[in-house]
């Protein structure tokens, strides 16, 4: 399973998320976009550990993190790494993230690379 | 452009409220109204985030208009996230500024406590990117505490810092009667002593209890006006001088400088633009402290300090009452408390109060300008409003 950046066709900007409009180039023609697999490694950039968790999860404390990808795409995603720190390198899977009732959601969760 | 006057303004305690929405954002209107001897107006906006998901109740503005019996003056409901109350000001200023109202009455209201605080956290969480954050957990004070540690490995602020913006602005609220928090805190009890841990525990790591701001209900008021409506009433002339707004990504990590709060520098740069005055010319500022580190990097981003020299300013103690520029003095979000929708009009309302140089024990000393900071999202839409005394 994957996670997808979506490549403008004109200029070759990567989005991550997806956006209707191309940032770089401005192209809104065709919604023109291309879905490109993200990396799945990278280092850390930014990590928190919340204590105070969204009516859905129920486990005691959720990681997240702000990961920079090898091709330069920053991602937003869960982080399950005891003691983490600034810059260290991870690995992403996709995983289940959030489960609302009978719903799953997917998403890229980290691990020590 | 006309130019628009702040003619009157009103507040409700800000802590939990038992009476219904539209009540909490009718009630500093009664109080705007009488403060500048009016009964009537042209138009309302009503700054609200959360009616239709926490309350049961959309198009507030329709049930505030005729709870306050000003019908058939036009009516419309502001929904721009945390930052919806300095949003409805500015939509007030255009209406005014355009020449289409003379008269313009703006409150901001949220009754958040009719739920508990984490289905709160949970429906503020609604303004991050679906698909990007929110389906991770993330929520405000996550990406706060992500920001914190960002700006803690790049600027060398500490624990203690943030610690010290937690105890300025809440012992700042003990003077201000409208103030949820009225607990005085010392970083002892915080920060040093063997209990702090119990005390202050992590919300969100770095982040913890006393660096996010309370879940509060409350609504403020203020009735902006034409120059010649203005000059009419015996109210001390406040002049609304400058508006700005810029947005920036609505993910957080797309962001190519992740310290940097681009559309706060953004609506600083156009409201000064427009009131023709620089940071430098500020006495008095309300920023919005939903986080500790936000005052601190807000504080930079709109001009008043050098990037990452924010915290030191508060060292030297520069930004607290009786400091070069006093920032929160009302408390700010943190002592006041952030009932979402009404957090840009309760900054105003202060400005407004400071500037007419009624503030009391609070009072800035000859205060003549004055800035607001209203952050919507986490720094995605942001509003930046200048005040001007005029004699």
């Amino acid at each position: 399973m994957e996670v997808y950046a979506y490549k403008c066709r004109r200029c070759g900007h990567l989005h991550y998320p997806y956006r209707m409009v191309c940032r770089n180039c401005g192209e809104n023609e065709h919604n023109e976009f291309d879905p490109v697999p993200l990396p799945k490694r990278g280092k850390l950039l930014t990590f928190t550990v919340l204590h105070s968790l969204p009516p859905d999860f129920e486990v005691p404390t959720l990681g997240l993190a702000i990961v920079e990808l090898t091709n330069g795409i920053r991602i937003t995603g869960q982080l399950r790494i005891e003691e983490p720190t600034s810059g260290m390198a991870v690995r992403g899977e996709v995983e289940v993230v959030r489960t609302e009732g009978y719903d799953e959601r997917l998403g890229m969760i980290f691990y020590e690379a | 452009m006309r130019s628009v006057y702040a003619v009157g303004i009103g507040i409700t305690s800000f802590t939990r409220l038992e009476y219904p929405l539209s009540e909490i954002a009718a009630y500093p209107a009664m109080m705007a109204l009488r403060d500048c001897g009016l009964s009537e107006v042209d138009h309302l906006y009503v700054a609200n985030m959360g009616g239709g998901r926490v309350n049961h109740q959309t198009g507030l503005a329709s049930a505030v208009v005729d709870t306050l019996s000003l019908t058939p003056a036009g009516a419309e409901t502001i929904e721009n996230g945390p930052a919806s109350g300095a949003s409805a000001i500015k939509q007030g200023f255009m209406a005014i500024a355009s020449g289409m109202h003379d008269l313009v009455l703006v409150t901001g209201a949220e009754r958040m406590r009719e739920v508990n605080n984490l289905e709160a956290t949970e429906f503020v969480a609604t303004l991050t990117h679906p698909l990007a954050e929110y389906v991770y957990g993330v929520t405000l004070p996550s990406l706060a505490a992500m920001f914190t540690r960002l700006y803690m490995d790049k600027y060398g602020v500490t624990e203690r810092h943030l610690a010290m913006v937690a105890v300025k602005n809440q012992n700042a609220a003990l003077k201000n009667e409208f103030a949820h928090l009225q607990q005085p805190i010392t970083i002892e009890g915080i920060l040093d002593s063997p209990e702090a841990l119990t005390n202050n525990p992590y919300v969100s790591e770095p982040l913890r209890f006393f660096d996010c701001c309370p879940v509060s209900d409350g609504g403020a008021c203020v009735i902006l006006a034409s120059e010649e409506v203005a000059r009419k009433l015996d109210r001390p002339t406040v002049r609304l001088a400058g508006v700005g707004q810029a947005t920036d990504t609505h993910a957080v990590h797309e962001r190519e400088e992740p310290t940097d709060l681009l559309a706060v520098r953004g609506a600083a740069e156009k409201a000064f633009n427009m009131a023709g005055l620089t940071p430098d010319d500020v006495d008095v500022a309300e920023l919005h402290d939903a986080f500790t580190i936000l005052e601190i990097a807000e504080s930079e981003e709109v001009g008043f300090f050098p990037r990452g020299e924010g915290h030191l300013a508060l060292e030297r103690g520069e930004t607290g009452l009786g400091g070069k520029l006093p920032i929160n003095v009302s408390g700010g979000l943190k002592g006041r408390g952030h009932p979402v929708g009404a957090t840009g009009v309760a900054q105003a309302h202060e400005i407004v109060h400071q500037l007419r140089g009624e503030a009391g024990e609070r009072q800035v000393e000859g205060a003549r300008v004055g800035l607001t900071l209203n952050f919507g999202g986490f720094g995605n839409n942001v509003v930046c409003l200048i005040f001007v005394r005029e004699e």
